[in-house]
């Protein structure tokens, strides 16, 4: 269960007053549900998802998973909890060109204390169930960016986290596809009963959400279902 | 994290950046050449003479040497061994000969001992057990140098000491010990007599060997002093090692200095192929941090980057410098072997090889890690770079390039024995210069650009204005800026030291028309005194007016082995402006030609403490007062030079004999005919006749030869660069073509697109290689003058604008040109090459 409570980040703004990029957040998402938090460019998505990830320190206020409180950490645990207990999927696809996909969505495994050929062998299941099963032993420039993006989301899953925090992970992708990455995400974290954030300015990938809150200027609400709809029919 | 899983996340990188980790991997591989030949070079020129001096000494601890060739007597011999604490004494008679084989001669330095030293001392001097042939006249030498006069087994050989000349029976051997091997070293063996009856003195010694114990050095040493009471020279058995380090420093600093400046570009060369990779390498950190991955891990990640490279590069290099130290290094300064038995043979140290590899895993280190460093340090969060300003960037940068600058100039004008810490001064000012210049360069070209209105300077300015490549276009314009540097300051000093030493040879050679001398090539220096028997002769030949006799040697005066000239007392000019540093030459001419006064050179005065018009005595064979008349530079020799008239030299080593005679032509003689005349008279008797010319001519090779090594690295540090940058800017244009692809998708021709990356190549090599020139022309002089105060070599100094312009035009094209081919090729990139499927 990750709890967000009273989250506060502001930055120092050159005009005098601080950006109020998070400002009071409070949310819970319990494990296997699925989250997405849906508003316009900068509203501050991007920078909750960094708070999550422990990438940068709340200004007051708690992140608390599975009663560990991720904002005290120091700077070697924040990665451990990365590693262990966090899965990012990013918008950009920085797959190293050259080494297949079977390398590239092993790399987060790499990084534990599991050997090479250990990490080889495990994240081979995971690519099948998110249809790579053919793909594995392509390059990354042979792949679509489809397949790119369920690269990187082997990747993410790769050391069974508890939490996916997803940042746009559509943004690349034309609709089709997008839904069909975002299906297979969904799918695969019910059945893993990892709980997921997603930050989007795309209703049709929120949509794919169990509830949607909606972020403007720092601040969460609960999204109504018919602005939902509402965006959806516009887009 | 597991070693199996860094190795796999290398194995998996690598094939994204495989040409340009080769690139890396040349690039260090030519620094640790370059270091290591340079290493092999120098450490082949000590070991060569220390290994002898070991393999014929032993383990005897000390020495008491004469100060001329003629010796002392040997009873001295009885009066050593009985000091307390003495457990052997062995005797030495050696002499500088010519030996003439069957088909050439070889100046050799012949060591005449007996079975004391051959049994007791060095593993070589045993090989003289071997030379028992019933008391026939016998000497041995190394069979490589006794092949190189035709001899392949046992036969007779003539050899001349002086003007003496003997048949002798040579025996070939390996000559190899336990320790050391003399295959090249031009020294012979032969029993003492032999030696002593081949030079005409019978009974003499030049040096006696002493073993004592360890713990009573002291005590045998003062013992030893008192015997030698002030005549002799009293040191440690392998005083000539010492002797030799000292005169042989100047090359080895050069060739450490410039070796350094030459793998600095080396590093520059992997430096610029690292940076190709840079991007993706930056990303890729950024992206494991995001997954979790510790500054630890990502260190350990790299690392392993690091160690594959350094060692692959290493083991690469060192064989490149193998081949470089065989076939481009292994000359030796000729000239010290005119005072030192030194051998050909290359002697890999294991410090050579640590050294260069060292400097190899340290380039890769930091050429890996260094553009990494804030990517590693940060916290994984993507954040724009802090752009600074142009003029920000100058407002940091050129008061810092000031600072170094100036600490240059201190360098250059309080302390120019610093040169190395002023090189690396100016290099660092250099560096900090570039920044601007670079931005100053683009300014300008935008100005002009807006006057020609050409689509291709446009978009090479774009390009240079671009922040994207900001770094790796300021590591390639450093490529260009060290190598016309290094060329420029390598060859103005060259320059300006071999036409001081040329003109300082001009001043000693043109005194006589001609010059008779005994012959063989170490006497080039006019050092082997012959008997004064033809004197007279040659005075009566037809156009010959006056036959001075000229005097010289080497004397050993502390740790210097000091080449002594003694002109004719009746030479009204015995020395010349370019030779004197400090002193009226006016009054310094009179005060040689009246006799009690003499010159030094400058850093043998500095080190006794003497100043002009000083009392002091010389330690000679008869030690003698003298006064100091003026300072002079070593007139070409490492260790410095004394300029004495010939009168003085007789009395101060109590010895008539000549070095040379002098023939002074009368008014409308043939310089040819009274030559060949001479040679009539002193032909068969081991002598040479030449004229001023002939000697001017030889020295001059010689100086070319001292200095043949610091042309070699010029030309390697010249093609290291050009290579380093032709290949990084052909890389970082290869990387383009999808952006030119683009480009050709918005209508620009390929013609168009083609000039834009010369513009771009042109202004950025340009800018690099001008600002490399201008700061050559300071490093130039910075050299010129530690070479000058420093070793007191005689320099001309010049400013070599021709050759500076020269330099950045030179390397600036070349690597242009070489650009070009792939730039051309890049311009013909298919329109849809950037297009998604």
């Amino acid at each position: 269960m990750l709890e967000l409570r009273e989250l506060v980040k502001h930055f120092p703004a050159a005009s005098g007053a601080p950006i109020r990029a998070v400002d009071g957040v409070t949310l819970a998402v319990p494990d296997g549900e699925f989250v997405a938090l849906y508003g316009p460019s900068g509203s501050g998505k991007t920078t909750l998802l960094m708070l999550i990830a422990a990438l940068m320190r709340p200004d007051s206020g708690s992140i608390v998973l599975n009663e560990c409180d991720i904002s005290k950490l120091s700077d070697a645990d924040s990665a451990r909890y990365r590693l262990n207990e966090l899965g990012f999927v990013r918008q950009t696809l920085n797959l190293i060109t050259g080494a297949s996909a079977l390398d590239n969505a092993a790399l987060k495994l790499m990084g534990t204390d599991m050997g090479a050929r250990e990490a080889r062998r495990r994240i081979v299941p995971l690519l099948d169930r998110l249809g790579l099963g053919e793909r594995v032993s392509h390059r990354a420039e042979q792949l679509s960016m489809g397949e790119r993006q369920r690269v990187m989301i082997a990747r993410a899953l790769s050391t069974e986290p508890k939490l996916l925090l997803a940042d746009e992970p559509t943004g690349s992708l034309d609709s089709m596809r997008g839904r069909e990455v975002l299906e297979l995400l969904a799918e695969t974290c019910r059945e893993r009963k990892v709980a997921v954030l997603l930050v989007t300015h795309d209703p049709q990938a929120a949509s794919f959400a169990d509830r949607v809150f909606a972020l403007r200027d720092g601040r969460l609400a609960e999204h109504e279902p018919d602005h939902l709809s509402a965006a959806l029919k516009a887009g | 994290m597991r070693f199996s899983s860094i190795v796999r996340l290398y194995r998996v990188r690598l094939r994204a950046r495989l040409t340009q980790e080769l690139f890396a991997v040349l690039g260090i591989a030519i620094g640790v050449a370059l270091l290591f030949a340079s290493q092999v070079a120098n450490t082949s020129l000590d070991s060569s003479v220390q290994r002898l001096s070991t393999g014929i000494v032993g383990d005897m601890r000390f020495q008491i040497s004469a100060r001329d060739s003629h010796g002392f007597d040997e009873s001295l011999l009885r009066e050593v061994a009985r000091v307390p604490g003495v457990q052997v004494v062995a005797p030495v008679f050696e002499q500088n000969a010519n030996v003439v084989g069957p088909t050439g001669e070889r100046s050799v330095d012949v060591v005449g001992t007996d079975p004391r030293l051959a049994r007791l001392g060095g593993s070589i001097a045993r090989h003289l057990n071997d030379l028992r042939l019933g008391g026939a006249r016998v000497f041995t030498m190394p069979a490589a140098i006794a092949q190189d006069i035709g001899v392949a087994s046992i036969r007779s050989v003539l050899v001349q000491i002086g003007s003496r000349q003997t048949r002798v029976l040579l025996v070939p051997q390996l000559l190899v010990g336990s320790t050391a091997s003399l295959g090249q070293s031009p020294i012979a063996l032969a029993p003492l007599r032999t030696v002593q009856g081949l030079a005409g003195t019978p009974g003499r010694l030049t040096s006696i060997y002493v073993r004592s114990p360890p713990r009573l050095d002291r005590s045998v040493l003062a013992a030893l002093r008192r015997i030698a009471a002030g005549r002799l020279n009293v040191g440690h058995a392998d005083m000539t090692t010492t002797l030799f380090r000292r005169a042989a420093g100047p090359v080895d600093q050069s060739t450490g200095l410039f070796s350094a400046l030459s793998a600095l570009v080396g590093f520059l060369f992997a430096f610029n192929a690292l940076m190709l990779t840079v991007p993706q390498r930056r990303s890729l950190i950024e992206d494991l941090r995001l997954d979790g991955y510790t500054r630890r891990m990502i260190v350990q990640v790299l690392s392993l980057d690091a160690i594959v490279l350094g060692v692959i590069a290493s083991a690469l290099g060192l064989l490149l410098g193998e081949v470089l130290s065989v076939a481009l290094f292994n000359s030796s300064p000729g000239y010290l072997s005119f005072a030192f038995p030194i051998g050909a043979e290359r002697v890999v140290t294991w410090r050579s090889v640590a050294f260069a590899v060292l400097g190899g895993m340290i380039a890769a280190t930091a050429g890996v890690l260094l553009p990494l460093q804030a990517a590693i340090a940060e916290r994984p969060v993507r954040s724009t770079p802090l752009r600074v300003s142009a003029r920000r960037r100058a407002r940091l940068l050129l008061p810092a390039a000031g600072a170094f600058f100036a600490g240059t100039t201190v360098i250059l004008l309080a302390a120019p024995q610093a040169a190395i810490v002023g090189v690396v001064s100016l290099t660092a000012a250099l560096l900090l210069c570039l920044p601007t210049l670079l931005d100053f360069a683009v300014r300008v070209g935008g100005r002009l650009q807006r006057r020609l209105a050409g689509a291709a300077s446009y978009l090479a300015l774009i390009e240079l204005r671009s922040r994207t490549h900001r770094a790796r276009s300021l590591a390639i314009a450093a490529t260009g800026a060290i190598a016309v540097f290094g060329s420029v300051s390598i060859q103005g000093a060259r320059g300006n030291l071999q036409r001081g030493l040329e003109a300082s040879t001009r001043g000693t050679d043109s005194r006589a028309g001609l010059w008779v001398l005994p012959r063989g090539k170490a006497n080039a220096l006019v050092t082997t005194p012959f008997s004064d028997v033809d004197r007279a002769r040659l005075g009566r030949l037809p156009g010959v007016r006056t036959v001075q006799l000229y005097r010289g040697s080497f004397l050993d005066w502390g740790t210097r082995r000091i080449w002594v000239l003694a002109q004719p007392q009746a030479d009204l000019h015995p020395i010349s402006s370019i030779q004197l540093v400090k002193g009226d030459l006016r009054v310094t001419n009179a005060r040689l030609h009246a006799g009690g006064w003499l010159v030094l050179s400058q850093a043998v005065a500095a080190e006794h403490h003497l100043h002009i018009g000083e009392s002091f005595t010389l330690p000679t064979t008869v030690p003698t007062r003298f006064r100091l008349a003026a300072l002079s530079t070593n007139l070409g020799w490492p260790t410095g030079a004394l300029i004495m008239n010939a009168s003085d030299y007789a009395r101060a080593w109590g010895d008539q004999d000549p070095s040379a005679y002098q023939l002074e032509l009368s008014p409308g003689a043939s310089l040819v005919a009274v030559k060949r005349e001479a040679e009539g008279v002193v032909g068969g008797l081991g002598m040479r006749v030449e004229t001023a010319a002939q000697r001017e001519r030889l020295h001059y090779a010689q100086a070319a030869q001292g200095l043949s090594r610091l042309t070699q690295i010029r030309t390697l540090v010249v093609i290291a660069a050009v290579l380093a940058m032709a290949a990084a800017m052909g890389a970082m244009i290869w990387q383009r073509r999808v952006r030119l692809a683009d480009m050709k998708v918005d209508g620009f021709s390929r013609a168009v697109l083609w000039r834009a990356l010369l513009w771009e190549s042109t202004i950025l090599l340009g800018t690099g290689c001008a600002l490399g020139a201008i700061f050559g022309l300071y490093g130039q002089l910075l050299l010129t003058r530690a070479l000058s105060v420093v070793t007191g070599f005689p320099v001309i100094e010049s400013t070599p604008l021709l050759a500076a312009v020269g330099s950045f035009a030179l390397i600036t094209a070349v690597a242009v040109l070489i650009v070009a081919a792939p730039g051309y090729v890049a311009a013909r990139v298919r329109p849809t090459v950037g297009m998604p499927e």
